[in-house]
């Protein structure tokens, strides 16, 4: 339980901190250190530089930028579950946010660390998958802005490139729409066995527009593109139906926990409860 | 808030009342001292190297590359202490480090003592051990037909004991039955996880001229020190007087600290090469290996009734999984047999117990020892036979009652009996009647019922010596200092015995310190384990208390010119009875004076000058009295004074032995069940079930349970309360996972035992039996509701949605499957071993895909490999 040794900086400004991870091939960066930290101590990571983004100021906003509202990597996940401006014009996120392991983690988690690491059964990549979140990376060469469907390629792997940093999330607002995360809890871990989030836009019953992402299920977060390919247009009472096709395609995960066929069954449960706990939530 | 209207104890000053723990300020300030926070001059970390094999020859151990590292202050194999041991007297099979074979993954192999914990990590790597890999056996009734390759000698197709009893006679019994009942009931194996992970610092005395090593003291985070003082002075060769055990603070034991650790006498053979002291902390995944927790338990039982649920006979075979090692394996397989008697009237009961070895860390004690499992085929087989017989199983369980005083047909001694109280009362806060069965499909109520022993009425060491001794000694200030062995390890073993001593000495219980479990200050108590310390330990007490008050009560009469008998000690004063009847009810003087104390004395805490303040003060009072009158009453204290001058210092001594017809029959392993009293409970819960996911919630459980008396009831309410969670989580998520005998989830964020966090609401219910050989009344409180947490949630799932559960834990996987089944709906393919409808019962599969690991290899032989015996999948 003590992980190997390792240099550390904690640079106080992001170009340090981009010059200081250009500059090695074998540094990490430490946010919240959930991830990061237990894999250290168990030797299953042994970076030879830990390059501590929490001294740099000004990364933990969340603001209104028009269009979307705009993250700072460093937000935590207590304050992204306590935005209010979140909370009013685009709750998904929070809704997530909420759901990610105990009070201790969400208080010392950040969003930034949380993408970057991309774990299978995280909260975050359904929710950012479901609302078309972008992802700016900054590196030496300036920012790169990373739609979310192609941001996560596979287990604990993403689009960023070795020399970048996550410094932004921007997600759209959706007001209109009723949006709901549901999550089945691993008793112990808390980590998602499946988590579902939607995005419904529609009126009356009738679903003019969805959007659904799935995390736990498959080595990568995903959206559910066959259920929202028969919903667009269709009444309500097609949720039901449509919800069964929720892991179509996806080559699901077993462990100790649930076998895949498991949590392809949830999946398919609790994107129907999504679905229709999202649409009701609209109504409102 | 529970049991507002519970009829409070009467007549007590002290006991009965809602009391915060003695060392509840230290715990939660965090100024207490565990055995981990400890630190002496010199002190090495120790590491343990541990097998990565589950069955295997080791042919060479070479450590000289980790014995040459800068830092590494000793190495020691099991050359440095070839004696085996074990708890039991009958199962001395361990061996603190290896010396032939492993038999697990995580066996213990060597240990490293280096100045710094880095240091002896990177040593460990450095030892090369060379094994030869042997056949490893992983299901028990696959051990139990080997045919060679045992993991023990002497040890014949790996049962490690069997039992065969027979009382009245059950084929007879079920000849005569109008309903006979038959199924197999498994419960997965499940660990303490005590916050606590075990820890323990031994030191030897050096002689600075010679450098020969002196005595040894261990502090250690035990259950039962002088088991460990014991068991050191086998291993370590050396005499019992030459070593002292301290327990210092323990964070949760469970059973999990009921025998010797390995840890434990590592450390002494670590601290003895390197002379110098050793600290050895497990990490979490060490605590799983070390387990001694539930072993998984096969029941197969059959249950006989008459028509209106009369219960005529009842048989049950049992199979343990014991793992590697003997542990207290016997005791096991025996209380699951003998504790199928003393909580209801069953006049034919047969049993065949097993206790088999398997290549896996050893299963031990764990809380409701040997009981849980059986507790939970019999009551969810009891209520399937209500269901078929369509009767109300509170009923049935109301016509099977004990009728105490009596002796059970296997020759247990039942006095006291609060089931019918503790099932009333659930039944009633419940609303069972009109609710059971009536609260729509997907939601139910379940009952079950549990017993436990006060304490073994036969202690494991077979010594007709008293199984506890307390002194206690009185300081001329009235201090009262009592010196137990008894561990208090969480459950409130200080607490209790300051109570009683406060009780009988009528004095103020901030008087009375505690000191426990320190092997060269306190009297020999065996420990705490089946809730034997509040039975034995509080009557040890409780008569030496009663000596004192003997010596006071002479010197004070002669003060106060009557006979001793006349007196009575309440509330810090010794009162002459027959001049007080003003006393004994709140006189006015009597009261004033209270009120005296109350503002100037200083019996709440050490005095630097408390002698001469209370000089001044005992002047001051006995002038203010001389004024008022005729002297009917002195302090506590100057009574206390009066009879140091009389006597001299002031000491007593009580001890406890368990009433001779407390102790059973003769046959063999009649020894283990017998208990001086046995506490009982009911518990209602309700559940409901996610028909789509198999989600299980449980609402609330209602929870009574016979305790004697309450001593501290908000004591006896908190470990009714965490027995509810430990049964939560064995009926609903817990469970050791295993792939070619490596744990799969050996750490708290894939092996979770439910807290406050998930906690239904749970009201506890206390039922007063008064207990005729309990201090006080008091028996056991710690341990017997458990029993009741699991199979009431298994009945609960069945009143909603008509599924029996015979496999716990009742995981969302297996509940679906279950419901699936009901419904003929397709079958998933879920986690290999979960389905309880699938043929393959036993869970022993690959892993996380994200932890997927390499494993240990498998012997070519392998009966896993070869299909020889079956596949580790098991084929009933």
């Amino acid at each position: 339980m003590i992980p190997a040794s390792f240099d550390y900086e904690s640079p106080k400004t992001l170009n340090e901190a981009i010059t200081l991870l250009a500059s090695r091939e074998d540094a990490k960066l430490l946010a919240g250190g959930h991830s990061l930290l237990p894999a250290m101590k168990l030797r299953l990571a042994s970076p030879a530089l830990l390059i501590d983004l929490g001294r740099i100021g000004g990364l933990d906003y969340i603001r209104d930028s028009g269009e979307t509202i705009s993250i700072g990597a460093l937000a935590t996940h207590a304050a992204v579950a306590a935005s209010r401006l979140l909370l009013a014009s685009s709750p998904l996120l929070a809704q997530a946010a909420c759901n990610i392991g105990d009070i201790q983690v969400r208080n010392r988690g950040t969003i930034g660390g949380s993408l970057a690491q991309a774990h299978p059964s995280a909260d975050y990549p359904a929710a950012i998958l479901a609302l078309d979140a972008n992802i700016v990376a900054t590196s030496q060469s300036g920012e790169r802005v990373i739609p979310a469907h192609s941001f996560f390629t596979g287990m604990f792997t993403t689009a960023l490139r070795p020399d970048e940093i996550i410094t932004e999330i921007r997600v759209p607002k959706t007001a209109g729409s009723g949006t709901v995360y549901k999550k089945f809890h691993h008793p112990a871990s808390g980590y998602a066995v499946v988590g579902v989030a939607a995005v419904v836009r529609g009126a009356t019953g009738k679903i003019d527009d969805v959007a659904i992402g799935i995390t736990g299920v498959a080595e990568v977060a995903y959206r559910a593109t066959a259920v929202e390919d028969a919903l667009r247009g269709k009444p309500a009472s097609a949720i039901a139906e449509a919800a069964k096709h929720a892991a179509d395609k996806v080559e699901a995960l077993g462990d100790n926990y649930a076998s895949g066929d498991y949590r392809r069954h949830l999946a398919q449960v609790y994107t129907r409860r999504a679905l229709q706990e999202a649409l009701s939530s609209k109504r409102k | 808030m529970a049991n507002e209207e519970r009829p409070t104890t009467t007549g007590f000053s002290v006991i009965g009342k809602r009391t915060a723990m003695v060392d509840a300020a230290e715990k939660t300030t965090g100024a207490g001292k565990y055995t981990d926070d400890l630190s002496v001059p010199g002190m090495l970390v120790g590491k343990i190297l541990h097998s990565p094999y589950p069955h295997a020859r080791i042919k060479r151990i070479d450590a000289s590359k980790a014995q040459a590292l800068e830092g590494v202050s000793a190495v020691v194999t099991g050359e440095d202490a070839p004696v085996t041991y074990g708890i039991l007297p009958i199962g001395h099979d361990e061996h603190a480090l290896a010396v032939d074979k492993v038999r697990y993954v995580g066996d213990n192999v060597a240990c490293v003592a280096a100045e710094t914990e880095a240091i002896a990590e990177q040593a460990l790597e450095l030892i090369d051990v060379e094994y030869e890999l042997l056949p490893a056996w992983f299901d028990p009734e696959q051990s139990m037909k080997a045919e060679a390759e045992f993991i023990h000698e002497g040890r014949p197709h790996n049962i490690e004991k069997e039992y065969h009893h027979v009382f009245g006679d059950p084929e007879k019994g079920f000849a005569e039955s109008d309903y006979v009942h038959e199924a197999r009931y498994i419960a997965n194996e499940v660990t303490h996880a005590a916050m606590e992970p075990h820890s323990t610092l031994a030191s030897f005395e050096l002689d600075p001229h010679t450098g020969k090593l002196g005595r040894l003291t261990v502090w250690s985070s035990t259950q039962v020190p002088y088991y460990l003082q014991h068991k050191l002075s086998l291993v370590l060769e050396m005499p019992m007087a030459q070593i002292r055990v301290i327990k210092p603070l323990v964070g949760g034991g469970f059973g999990g600290k009921s025998e010797v650790i390995p840890l434990e006498i590592i450390a002494a053979i670590a601290a003895r090469a390197a002379k110098r002291p050793v600290k050895i902390t497990y990490t979490r995944e060490e605590v799983f290996w070390a387990h001694r927790g539930r072993p998984r338990t096969i029941v197969d039982l059959k249950t006989g009734v008459k028509k209106d649920g009369r219960i005529v006979a009842v048989r049950a075979r049992v199979v343990q999984d014991g793992g590697a090692y003997c542990s207290y394996g016997p005791v096991t397989i025996l209380y699951s047999g003998a504790l199928l008697g003393a909580i209801y009237d069953i006049p034919n009961v047969g049993y065949d117990g097993y206790r088999v070895l398997t290549n896996k860390p050893a299963c031990g004690a764990m809380r409701g020892h040997g009981t849980v499992n059986v507790r939970f085929a019999f009551e969810s087989q009891l209520d399937e036979i209500c269901a078929a017989l369509k009767l109300d199983p509170k009923e049935v369980r109301q016509k099977n009652f004990l009728k105490p005083p009596c002796i059970t047909v296997n020759n247990l001694r039942v006095l006291s009996y609060g089931l019918p109280d503790c099932v009333q009362k659930v039944a009633a806060a419940s609303r069972w009647k009109e609710r059971r069965g009536k609260l729509g499909r997907g939601r139910g109520l379940g009952m079950g019922c549990s017993h436990y022993v006060s304490g073994a009425a036969n202690s494991i060491i077979r010594s007709d010596m008293p199984h506890s001794t307390v002194n206690i000694k009185v300081d001329r200030d009235g201090g009262v200092v009592v010196y137990t062995g008894a561990s208090e390890i969480g459950q409130g073993s200080d607490t209790m015995t300051a109570q009683v001593a406060a009780e009988v000495l009528g004095c103020a219980l901030s008087r009375v310190r505690v000191v426990a479990a320190d092997t060269d200050l306190t009297p020999i108590d065996i420990g705490s384990y089946s809730s034997r310390v509040t039975m034995m330990a509080g009557n040890a007490t409780l008569r030496a208390a009663e000596e004192i008050r003997k010596q006071i009560a002479s010197a004070a009469a002669r003060k106060m010119n009557c006979a001793p008998e006349d007196l009575v000690f309440r509330e810090d004063k010794v009162l002459n009875n027959n001049l007080g009847a003003r006393a004994l009810s709140p006189a006015k003087e009597h009261r004033n004076a209270a009120e005296i104390l109350e503002t100037t004395d200083a019996p709440r805490g050490p005095s630097v000058s408390g002698r001469v303040e209370g000089q001044i003060l005992r002047g001051s009072l006995q002038q203010k009295r001389k004024e008022e009158g005729p002297k009917d009453w002195m302090t506590f204290e100057e009574a206390v004074v009066a009879a140091i001058d009389f006597h001299g210092a002031l000491t007593g001594t009580g001890s406890y032995a368990p009433s001779l017809d407390a102790r059973g029959g003769k046959f063999k392993g009649a020894g283990v069940g017998p208990s001086p009293a046995y506490s009982y409970s009911a518990q209602v819960a309700e559940v409901s079930v996610d028909e789509e996911t198999g989600e299980v919630t449980v609402h609330k459980v209602w929870a009574a349970h016979d305790c004697g008396r309450a001593l501290n009831p908000v004591s006896v309410e908190g470990q009714i309360i965490g027995s509810v969670w430990m049964g939560l989580g064995q009926a609903l998520q817990e469970e050791m996972v295993w792939k070619d005998g490596m744990l799969m989830n050996p750490g708290l964020l894939e092996y979770r035992s439910p807290s406050s966090v998930e906690s239904p609401e749970i009201e506890p219910f206390i039922v007063e039996s008064i207990d005729p050989e309990g201090p006080f009344g008091a028996k056991e409180c710690s341990e017997g509701s458990l029993a009741a947490t699991i199979p009431a949630i298994a009945n609960a799932i069945y009143d909603a949605v008509g599924i029996r559960l015979r496999e716990a834990p009742f995981t969302p996987e297996r509940v679906l499957a279950a419901l699936r089944a009901q419904k003929n709906a397709k079958k998933l393919n879920l986690t290999e071993g979960v389905d309880p409808t699938s043929p393959a019962r036993f869970r022993e599969h690959g892993g996380a895909l994200w932890f997927r690991g390499k494993g240990p290899q498998r012997h070519p032989r392998d009966p896993a490999i070869t299909g020889q015996q079956g596949s580790a999948g098991g084929d009933d």
